[in-house]
């Protein structure tokens, strides 16, 4: 960008000035590079069972990738998205929310080692009833509140997060695709020269980022943090737990992206978007609850609880043995990831539909 | 639409003169459209239809408009002005949507606010705010239900004021589907529902392709001539002049100056007319021997003999035969006289004669400018 | 790439079609059109539309084939849409953003580096003196600025053409004649291409070389305004002060016709051959009327488009029509 040194004239600050940069061309390439690659890492780590090393390497890999969607044309598109919600004073609220449940987890892990290294040998009294190992205590304590960086303790650190990902994507779907529609944004994003995927893959971008931010994020800091307080060797051991926190995440970040693009752009307007995000997930959860527990109807009913099949999926990506899963019984997990895949489908169909039917020239 | 304005029909409205010398007798049966209650007394016939006493209106601390003056009698008027000078408040404020904090608004004497004023007044608003599912005889029907209208009356309203507005075939499709012409027909035609006589419409013919600009404009014409007094705001001024030449200037929230066109711009006196004049060179000789002479010499006479003239400019022509002049003067009607004297005692042969800044839209410039 | 600019063919349509199932939106329209700034009129239901959205990239002939610049039409979408700067009819601002990330925004998605995308927001934003509301939020702005940043959304990656939608529509009379004039300027000093789309007649006449009337997806006229308005030496626009209902009586006598009187002193009439203006003054002394304006009465912008289209719907013989010509 070399501008010429050029004679000051008289308001030539108000002058129209040409620009002469090159503007970049779009190649649908890098998007199927991107997703081939993250998609053969994730297998390989997924499947190798005892090359922990390279287990870890491509672990590590396919995280920094990420940081490569900086760079695709449909991050524009997310910045905006995200900057709107950050400005919203109940995003912070909630994700405050968010954060405590992550502290607790984060603290507890640092008092229970803590503890371990005070109590030493020494046996103490228990309330009368006899004597016991301190270290002995703690261990049960620690197991009994899964504090002991097992899969059971992130599946309860995503159970507790749900909740608050499911309240955030609440608030933040009508600012993030309803008003697009509502106010003619969506106009201003199809006149440009992206197509409409990019349109939906930066939006399914902007709630992947609160989904993460949520969930797997932390989630990750909580593994690294296990490994630190107790043994490097945790890393390379439970390198297959790092890898189901991962596929836990991409579950929810899919499908959670999908129904909430498609509900924001069906419905648009906060309040009712609440509504229907309760009913989706909250009355079917209830229904099939009672159903399924209560009634002992088949355990396929549990299919119309979309939460509880993006659970029950996640918690077999942690490998969670069939006895420690909560809700049970279960249906198969082959009809369970059939369904979720049928309603992304269904997600992805309607918003294609509706995001064609836009009128950009009126 | 001769069934429709039955208050065009001299016998209606002597029905309502009737009534009105008794008051108590007034129907109050159920078959009996509202507005035929509308006490029109002889000294309210020479009341001013629209009477705007030193209106002032506030919205919490922001002025909307400020000791407005206004008196309309018939006829359309244009209301003019920038965005945010009024106009819309104004027109809400004698539609009786909005009450004045100070001053006062009358219909026939009426207070606007009240539902009796608002019998005689039809309002076009601005903004398109339907119930999108419906469709537009369906809408025109509910507002004509509104108006107190017996279901059969609504219906054949509703019926006349869509064929009057030219609606007729296409009320059926929901008004989610309607462009913005049909919009602003739908919203004409609920307002002529009551057959006022005072129509206030804001923007009506904002985003209309020419083909249905021209068809309002008839129809606003043809409205004028039945006797309505229209009040119409529009920024399309070229439009305007088609309308009417009588026009009410807003700016600031007060009214600059309510008059014809012509007669605002001659009081515009820091601003001399300016008026372009092509003369053909050299034409053949006149009859009386004598031939044409040169518009140089016309320069000279002008600045020389007419007092009101401030100023010539002669400036090249596109043609090599005509000669092209600027003439900046003041007090059109008595410079034209001058120049229409000199040109036929002195043989120049005017081919073209133009005033530049007498329309609205230059004397809005030169209004708004000061 | 961006094709050559400067090649002499903006627009190149060839008999292109477009249906939405049985309707047909487009028909088999044939064009050349030079850089240069173009009306583009017609009613509603015209094919305005569609053919600006085939002319965007958004949809497809159905068909026919043409270029923009030379970009393939129905091939090279997203592409078209990078040559050309549109500015929306449609409010399409996002709520929540300033003006200046606004415009940032569509630099960016037009394919400019990030930074430079905000640098030239700015310049643009400059430009467009909107230096002072650029960080305000889109939803303070009043009706011309909103009009305003649209534009500068589409001038941001400085296209060789902007396509504009009724870019004066809610202005008001000043806001109006300051969008003309940013157009023009745009047009004459930066060799800018521009297609104006509009209803506003007056628009097109103060801004645009040539225009475009489409209706029922055909082309109907194209050329230059004054190409092709009629001129009609025989017919005068008169303006008149005082008692015109006998000057026109008397004009009558001479054997000049009387196409119109309004009663407020414009009169329109056709004269005999070889009358000499002057005829005017003479008989306007006589009945003590000044006369204040006298132009001739060619075809204006507006009687053009009517005429054209009373001609497209009532197929009649054009000799009735070449009367005034």
């Amino acid at each position: 960008m070399s501008e010429s040194v050029e004679p000051i004239q008289h308001g030539s600050l108000l002058h129209y000035r040409p620009w002469q940069g090159q503007l970049e061309d779009d190649s649908r390439w890098g998007v199927f590079l991107f997703v081939g690659v993250q998609t053969v890492l994730f297998t390989v780590m997924a499947t190798i069972s005892d090359l922990h090393w390279l287990r870890l390497a491509c672990i590590l890999l396919f995280v920094a990738l990420w940081g490569l969607v900086v760079r695709s044309r449909a991050w524009p598109i997310t910045r905006v998205a995200l900057l709107m919600v950050f400005r919203r004073k109940l995003f912070w609220v909630i994700y405050t929310l968010a954060v405590l449940v992550f502290l607790l987890f984060f603290f507890g892990q640092y008092l229970m080692s803590w503890a371990l290294t005070q109590f030493g040998e020494t046996e103490v009294r228990v309330g009368g009833m006899g004597r016991a190992n301190p270290k002995f205590l703690v261990d049960l304590f620690r197991d009994q509140l899964k504090m002991n960086g097992s899969a059971e303790m992130f599946r309860n650190f995503f159970w507790y997060e749900g909740y608050t990902v499911m309240v955030i994507l609440a608030l933040a779907g009508s600012i993030l695709v309803g008003n697009d529609i509502r106010f003619g944004s969506l106009a201003f994003y199809l006149s440009k020269p992206i197509s409409r995927w990019d349109y939906l893959i930066g939006k399914g971008l902007a709630v992947a980022v609160f989904v993460n931010l949520i969930t797997t994020i932390p989630a990750v800091l909580l593994f690294v943090q296990f490994g630190m307080l107790e043994d490097w060797n945790y890393f390379l051991e439970q390198s297959r737990l790092l890898v189901g926190i991962l596929g836990y995440g991409l579950i929810l970040t899919v499908t959670l992206s999908l129904v909430l693009l498609a509900t924001a752009v069906w419905v648009r307007k906060t309040v009712p978007l609440i509504m229907t995000w309760t009913t989706l997930f909250l009355f079917c959860r209830l229904l099939s609850e009672a159903l399924v527990n209560n009634l002992q109807f088949d355990p396929r009913w549990r299919l119309l609880d979309l939460w509880n099949s993006t659970m029950y999926l996640g918690h077999l990506c942690l490998g969670i043995q069939e006895t420690q899963i909560r809700p049970w019984p279960q249906p198969a997990w082959e009809e369970t990831a059939l369904v979720l895949g049928g309603v992304c489908c269904l997600c992805l169909s309607y918003l294609i539909l509706r995001i064609r039917g836009v009128e950009i020239v009126t | 639409m001769p069934e429709l304005l039955d208050s065009a029909d001299p016998g209606r409205r002597d029905r309502h003169l009737g009534q009105m010398q008794n008051p108590s007798e007034m129907p109050k049966a159920e078959g009996e459209v509202p507005h035929a209650e509308l006490p029109l007394s002889r000294e309210r016939k020479d009341q001013p239809l629209l009477l705007c006493q030193r209106v002032s209106k506030w919205y919490g601390p922001v002025l909307g408009v400020n000791q407005v003056t206004l008196e309309l009698r018939s006829g359309i008027t244009g209301l003019v002005g920038a965005n945010g000078a009024g106009k819309s408040t104004l027109m809400r404020l004698i539609t009786g949507h909005l009450r004045p904090d100070l001053g006062q608004v009358s219909i026939f004497g009426i207070d606007a606010w009240s539902a009796q004023a608002k019998r005689l007044v039809g309002y076009c608003p601005d903004v398109d705010a339907f119930y999108e599912e419906m469709s537009g005889w369906q809408f025109v029907e509910a507002m004509a239900r509104l108006c107190g209208y017996s279901r059969t009356e609504s219906r054949r309203r509703t019926e006349a004021v869509l064929h009057r507005v030219g609606m007729a075939n296409r009320s059926d499709r929901r008004i989610r589907g309607y462009s913005k012409g049909m919009r602003q027909r739908i919203k004409l035609a609920q307002a002529l529902l009551h057959d006022p006589a005072l129509l206030v419409l804001d923007e009506p013919l904002s985003g209309i392709d020419p083909v249905g600009r021209a068809e309002l404009v008839a129809l606003f014409l043809e409205l004028a001539e039945q006797g309505k007094c229209l009040l119409v705001s529009s920024h399309e001024l070229e439009e305007l002049e088609k309308l009417t030449d009588h026009v009410a200037i807003m700016a600031r929230g007060r009214i600059a100056a309510v008059d014809t066109v012509a007669r605002i711009r001659d009081r515009l006196a820091d601003h001399p007319l300016t008026v372009r004049i092509d003369l053909r060179k050299n034409g053949g000789p006149l009859a009386n021997g004598q031939s044409y002479r040169h518009h140089r010499d016309l320069a000279a006479q002008l600045l020389a003999e007419v007092p009101e003239v401030c100023g010539v400019e002669i400036v090249d022509s596109p043609h090599p035969l005509v000669g092209r002049l600027l003439v900046r003067a003041r007090q059109a009607e008595r410079f034209f006289v001058e120049l229409n004297r000199l040109v036929l005692d002195e043989c120049y042969e005017v081919i073209h004669l133009e005033t530049l800044d007498s329309s609205t839209q230059a004397v809005l410039g030169y209004l708004l400018r000061k | 790439m961006l094709a050559n600019s400067t090649s002499e063919v903006l627009i190149e349509l060839e008999r292109v079609s477009r249906w939405y199932g049985t309707f047909q939106a487009l028909d088999e329209v044939s064009l050349r059109i030079a850089p240069g700034r173009v009306g583009l009129l017609g009613p509603n239901g015209a094919g305005k539309s569609t053919l600006l959205k085939i002319l965007l990239g958004l949809l497809p002939p159905s068909a026919g084939s043409g270029r923009v610049l030379g970009l393939e039409l129905g091939r090279a979408g997203t592409n078209l849409r990078r040559a050309i700067g549109y500015m929306p009819e449609a409010e399409s601002l996002i709520p929540g953003l300033s003006g200046a990330d606004y415009v940032g925004l569509a630099g960016e998605l037009y394919g400019m580096p990030r930074r430079q995308a905000m640098r030239r927001a700015h310049e643009v934003l400059t430009y467009l003196e909107l230096q002072e509301a650029r960080y305000r939020k889109l939803e303070e702005y009043s009706t011309g600025m909103k009009q305003r940043i649209k534009l500068a959304a589409a001038l941001v990656h400085d296209p060789p053409v902007l396509l504009l939608d009724e870019p004066t529509s809610g202005l008001d009379p000043a806001g109006r004649d300051a969008m003309l004039e940013l157009l023009r300027v745009l047009g004459r000093e930066h060799g800018k291409s521009l297609i104006l789309c509009t209803h506003l007649l007056g628009d097109v006449e103060r801004v645009c070389e040539t225009v475009l009337i489409l209706h029922r997806g055909r082309v109907l006229r194209q050329g230059s305004v004054a190409e092709l308005c009629a001129s009609r030496q025989d017919r005068f626009r008169l303006q008149v002060a005082g008692d015109s209902s006998a000057f026109g009586e008397e004009l009558r006598q001479e054997g000049a016709i009387l196409i119109q009187n309004n009663g407020k002193g414009r009169l329109r009439v056709a004269v005999p051959e070889g009358w000499n203006p002057r005829t005017f003054f003479v008989l306007a002394s006589n009945h003590g009327v000044t006369i204040t304006g006298l132009e001739r009465d060619d075809e204006t912008l507006e009687e053009l488009f009517h005429r054209v289209l009373r001609e497209a719907d009532t197929p009649v013989p054009r000799v009735l029509e070449t009367r005034h010509v």
